[in-house]
């Protein structure tokens, strides 16, 4: 499984989603399962699936599908 | 109380109530990470792992952000996440108002306050999905009653039973508990170097008669963190012998 997909799959995972459903105009609180809540599980799958651990101005940050994958190249874990 | 098998992370383990929880945890049957700014603390893992037990340390200062993340890798690296998180780490500067050093005061309010602030947001991210986890964090009589001389570090664990009571009903819907313990006068090595007569004083004030041990508080800290306390959450648990402050 590449980079992308491993990716979008935390989404698919988290919220329930198909992965057709996963997009980069995908934000937070564009759906109701990304709500607050939501949020900490998806940064604790992305955490998870991709060895990384996010500070907290970064969890700020990670607002969208596009957002998520800028945030894994920094970390150097996504090189899709 | 059954805290078996759970994975258990404590600051400020290198020696007191911090040794006395990290050792009376690893015989329950956790597998604990331990964290504090002195080698003593990886002395303490050997120690545990020579007698079978699952533990892991880690040397560093808990306000520092890396060791925070280092730490939360390393449950998650060893023991594949984290169940309960015990903030013990915490300093006591004591000072008569007028004679309170503001580093001092700060530093207080860094270790006693911010460093679980950022812990605890950390930690919340590992703890099994659906199935929450437990958060313990030491106060002390001196936030819950006020203390003479200790009105800066009162403060701080003040402001920490803030903190608690917030958290608890902030994480409740992820089955996330959030309770803290407040011990009284306890038999540590910074105590030990008080003088025999504010000892004598202190311990007459006390309606059980004598002065609490590390293992009355991590008594109630593991029945805190234990699935036994699976209904109580917010609270604030004074373990103080009836302490007159």
């Amino acid at each position: 499984m590449d980079d992308e997909a491993r990716l979008k799959k935390c989404f698919v995972e988290t919220f329930g989603l198909s992965p057709d459903q996963v997009k980069d105009d995908l934000v937070y609180t564009g759906i109701k399962q990304w709500d607050s809540v939501g949020h900490m599980a998806l940064v604790a799958a992305i955490e998870a699936e991709f060895g990384v651990m996010l500070d907290t101005d970064e969890i700020l940050g990670l607002s969208s599908v596009a957002a998520a994958r800028q945030l894994l190249r920094k970390h150097g874990v996504h090189r899709a | 109380m059954s805290v078996a098998g759970k994975t258990v992370l404590i600051t400020g383990a290198s020696r007191g109530i911090g040794a006395t929880l990290a050792e009376e945890f690893a015989r329950a049957g956790a597998k604990v990470v331990l964290s504090a700014r002195t080698a003593g603390v990886q002395a303490l893992a050997e120690r545990l792992r020579a007698a079978g037990q699952a533990a892991e340390a880690l040397t560093g200062d808990v306000t520092d952000d890396a060791q925070a993340k280092a730490l939360l890798q390393l449950c998650r690296a060893k023991f594949g996440g984290l169940d309960v998180l015990v903030n013990n780490a915490g300093v006591l500067v004591p000072g008569k108002l007028g004679m309170v050093r503001m580093e001092d005061a700060r530093r207080m309010f860094e270790v006693n306050v911010l460093a679980v602030i950022n812990l605890t947001q950390y930690a919340i991210r590992l703890f099994p999905k659906g199935k929450g986890g437990s958060i313990v964090n030491l106060a002390s009589i001196a936030g819950t009653q006020g203390v003479d001389g200790l009105a800066a570090y009162g403060a701080s664990k003040a402001a920490l039973v803030g903190f608690t009571r917030a958290a608890a009903k902030e994480l409740a819907p992820q089955k996330i508990r959030v309770n803290a313990v407040a011990p009284g006068f306890v038999e540590t090595d910074m105590t030990r170097q008080f003088p025999a007569e504010v000892v004598t004083r202190t311990v007459a004030g006390v309606r059980l008669g004598r002065i609490g041990q590390p293992a009355d508080v991590a008594r109630a800290v593991i029945f805190l963190a234990s699935d036994d306390a699976a209904y109580i959450t917010g609270q604030i648990l004074g373990v103080d012998g009836s302490m007159a402050c």
